[in-house]
């Protein structure tokens, strides 16, 4: 399937710093269109049956989550863009940021009226601070124009900046990073939309969901749904690294082939095999190169990191898991531990060092930190240690101390 | 019918409970035994030691039962294969970066760890990591603080925030490398510790002791009675 | 100390409970979080002091020791691996004289391996400051590090 430009539609057309050239291209459209002749309600119930899912990796249905929030009770809700992306391989929200930001402020607003908050945040991780002054532009000329304000009430956006964590990707690390605290994350539930930011109801979605928003309050749900599978909506856009001709983002229809993705698009030769998800990951042989990319299959946040034949399994997922080991909060045994122990039985399989036995204690290891795990940190962590244990069991093996 | 009961089914009996009840708070009412590490009655849970998950059918991970309130139709098994199996590598975990100390050190049979171990029949784990070494912080005259044998339970974190309302403890660093913290991971050495045992009381394992080895005082004891809603005979 | 920013950051911050911001702002403007600044902190806020040491030594952007004038952040996540940073890295080491985790004798410039930045599309990767450098070749780095001297 070709490539599309729903989330994409404004990207290197419009001025990122001029609201005028946003405007130009039914930029506020939306907004006006929710406001004037939507309830919250019919919002909220636009974006369920669009079928839109969360596009930073969990894919969690956005209309529910909207809906949770808005019937719950709390004087003060907030909606919070999720623009931290962290993810090893994931730059797609950077990309947009740097040429759409008009679009994100759009459809905080809108998601304010949907559930009722009158105050957004935007969740910057550290490393895009140069992106600050575009972020905040955008903001500053929205309100400006009054676009903010609406029948008594008002919505407005700050940026908070994260500090170099990870984890803080995570919706309730986030919180507690957002409220001046370590990114410790919390135990669900309560779940954010009924009690999050301050104890309120709060909507959390990540960069690429809301830039889904305008269109579809404009073009309508059914439209959407038509593009995609029975359980994925819409488009996805990927951001395709590593041993490829063409790295860079590329928007796809749900569905479409990995193959199609990294050999056509992005020309990938020689593939061994392709993390799908970043570091959390799922690892795919070449074999299974026209896997279908959507939430039944295989997506997370849709960092495709390409590996040729020259390199070293073994050696990815001690990289991998030092990762991990670094960027757990620390909170929870199973992951603050487990992170440490598998990196070392990983370390020594790197050397040389490896055993028949510590492939089995992976797995239970893995098995522990996947079911235990306080959050979705400690129980992806596995996942590329689990999927390379069974596509390239050669390469363990031939690591194993004496061939015992 | 009381409309405010929840109907589950606990280990594949029907049982009832009442709203804003934990799954934990349940199987004890029903006299099941489930582990615990960071939860401690009258602290609010914290969800970190993970020991005390069960499966609940219908979810994809084990929930930790100490957090987890109960829902109308939860189908709750507490020490399936699949649950025990994951214990036992949460507590070996916590035994690889625990010093090898057990024969000599203080907390003896009062280790909730040690407990824990011996009754899921856990020996030597099977994991290498590094042991976490930090001088011993002995500075305090009241209170020795060993953190090499920490579990990051924050039992003692919480229970001088709640309790004592002295905050005298905090969380610093990150991931494998936290730490409990006093000011700027500072000695301990504080006047407010004179007449409080309430850390040492709950600790769980050996990293914090009374420095003359005498028996908690009274104001801890009354402080206990009343927190945990039991007697502080053998505080386990 | 300066006190008198001191006092302007923490007053801008108080209300809004924004220790992380706050804290920002403090390393901004020493360079990194002095003992003796976040004991100022913790007063002024009315917090206990472990606290603010607690949220300062959580996050990899805020340091208790002094940094260089310069922080030189260099990606050593896996597209970054893939795209061979380790001889850039192998040539600002050179150049420099300093290891990762490491800071100048004359306080220049500080030396820092950090986890994806999100600039996978240009391999390899890496800040200076607020700045990102990318597509990088140990050829670069010169050019690079003589704005900054």
């Amino acid at each position: 399937m070709p490539e599309q430009q729903v989330v994409l539609r404004n990207c290197g057309v419009i001025d990122p710093k001029d609201l005028s050239t946003y405007l130009a291209r039914d930029g506020f459209e939306a907004l006006h269109k929710a406001l004037a002749k939507m309830t919250p309600q019919q919002v909220t119930e636009e974006i369920k049956t669009s079928g839109l899912r969360g596009r930073g990796g969990a894919g969690f249905p956005t209309g529910l989550k909207w809906e949770l929030a808005g019937k719950a009770s709390g004087n003060h809700k907030y909606v919070i863009c999720n623009a931290d992306e962290g993810e090893v391989g994931t730059f797609k929200d950077r990309y947009i940021l740097e040429r759409d930001p008009f679009s994100l402020v759009e459809a905080m607003a809108i998601a304010g009226h949907a559930i009722g908050a009158q105050k957004g945040y935007v969740y910057l991780r550290a490393e895009y601070h140069y992106l600050l002054d575009l972020l905040e532009n955008a903001i500053t000329q929205t309100k400006k124009k009054g676009f903010f304000t609406r029948q008594g009430t008002s919505f407005d956006i700050e940026v908070r900046e994260g500090a170099g964590a990870y984890i803080c990707g995570e919706e309730t690390a986030l919180m507690e990073s957002i409220e001046g605290r370590r990114g410790e994350v919390r135990y669900r539930p309560p779940f954010p939309p009924s009690q999050g930011l301050w104890g309120q109801p709060t909507v959390i979605d990540n960069v690429e969901t809301l830039m889904n928003i305008p269109p579809i309050i404009l073009r309508g749900a059914e439209w959407f749904s038509q593009m995609g599978t029975e359980q994925s909506k819409g488009t996805k856009v990927f951001s395709v690294s590593g041993d490829v001709q063409k790295p860079g983002v590329y928007e796809l229809v749900m569905g479409s082939s990995l193959r199609e993705l990294v050999e056509e698009l992005a020309l990938a030769k020689d593939t061994k095999m392709v993390q799908v998800g970043g570091a959390s990951g799922r690892i795919i042989p070449y074999a299974k190169i026209d896997t279908p990319l959507a939430f039944e299959t295989v997506l997370g946040a849709g960092a495709v990191i390409v590996f040729n034949q020259s390199r070293d399994v073994i050696d990815i997922m001690c990289k991998t898991m030092e990762f991990f080991a670094e960027e757990s909060c620390g909170k929870c045994s199973p992951c603050r531990e487990g992170t440490q122990a598998m990196l070392e039985i990983l370390s020594r399989f790197s050397k040389g060092q490896g055993s028949g036995k510590d492939m089995e204690t992976m797995k239970e290891l893995a098995n522990a930190m996947m079911l235990t795990s306080l959050c979705g940190l400690g129980q992806a962590a596995p996942n590329s240690v689990v999927d390379t244990l069974e596509h390239f069991t050669d390469e363990y093996q031939a690591q194993i101390k004496n061939g015992v | 019918m009381n409309t405010n009961t929840i109907r589950v089914t606990l280990n594949g009996t029907e049982v009832s409970g009442h709203p804003g009840m934990t799954i934990l708070e349940l199987a004890q009412e029903n006299e099941i035994d489930i582990p615990t590490l960071c939860h401690y009655p009258g602290l609010p849970p914290i969800g970190a030691c993970r020991i005390c998950v069960v499966e609940v059918e219908g979810s994809r991970t084990l929930v930790a039962s100490c957090h987890t309130p109960i829902a109308p139709d939860m189908v709750i098994h507490t020490h399936s294969p699949k649950v025990l199996e994951a214990r036992k590598v949460i507590v070996e975990l916590l035994l690889a970066s625990h010093p090898e100390a057990c024969l000599v050190c203080d907390k003896g049979n009062l280790c909730e760890l040690r407990k824990i171990a011996a009754d899921l029949e856990i020996g030597l784990p099977r994991f290498k990591v590094k042991k976490r070494y930090y001088p011993l912080d002995d500075l305090s005259p009241y209170i020795i603080r060993d953190l090499t044998k920490c579990i990051l339970c924050q039992r003692c974190v919480r229970a001088c925030r709640e309790i004592k309302k002295a905050n005298l403890f905090a969380v610093a660093y990150r991931g494998f490398h936290s730490k409990v913290v006093v000011d700027q991971d500072q000695p301990l050495d504080k006047q407010a510790c004179q007449s409080c045992d309430v850390c040492i009381s709950l600790c769980p394992v050996g990293a914090l002791a009374k420095r003359d080895g005498e028996n908690a005082s009274q104001e801890t004891e009354a402080t206990m009675s009343r927190v945990s809603g039991f007697g502080t005979e053998g505080v386990v | 100390m300066a006190g008198k920013t001191l006092q302007k950051i923490t007053a801008k911050h108080k209300k809004g409970r924004n220790l992380v911001s706050l804290l920002k702002e403090v390393q901004d403007e020493y360079g990194y979080l002095p003992a003796q600044v976040m004991t100022e902190v913790a007063d002024s806020l009315d917090i206990p002091v472990g606290e603010v040491y607690g949220t300062g030594t959580f996050y990899s952007f805020f340091s208790t020791q002094p940094l260089g004038k310069n922080i030189i952040r260099v990606c050593k996540s896996v597209p970054c691996y893939l795209a061979d940073n380790q001889s850039v890295i192998t040539e600002i080491q050179k150049q420099l004289g300093i290891k990762p985790g490491e800071t100048t004798d004359d306080g220049e410039f500080s030396l820092q391996l950090t986890n994806c930045i999100g600039a996978c599309d240009k391999a390899p990767a890496m800040m200076i400051n607020d700045t990102v450098y990318s597509e990088l070749t140990s050829a670069k780095i010169s050019e690079i590090l003589s704005n900054y001297r």
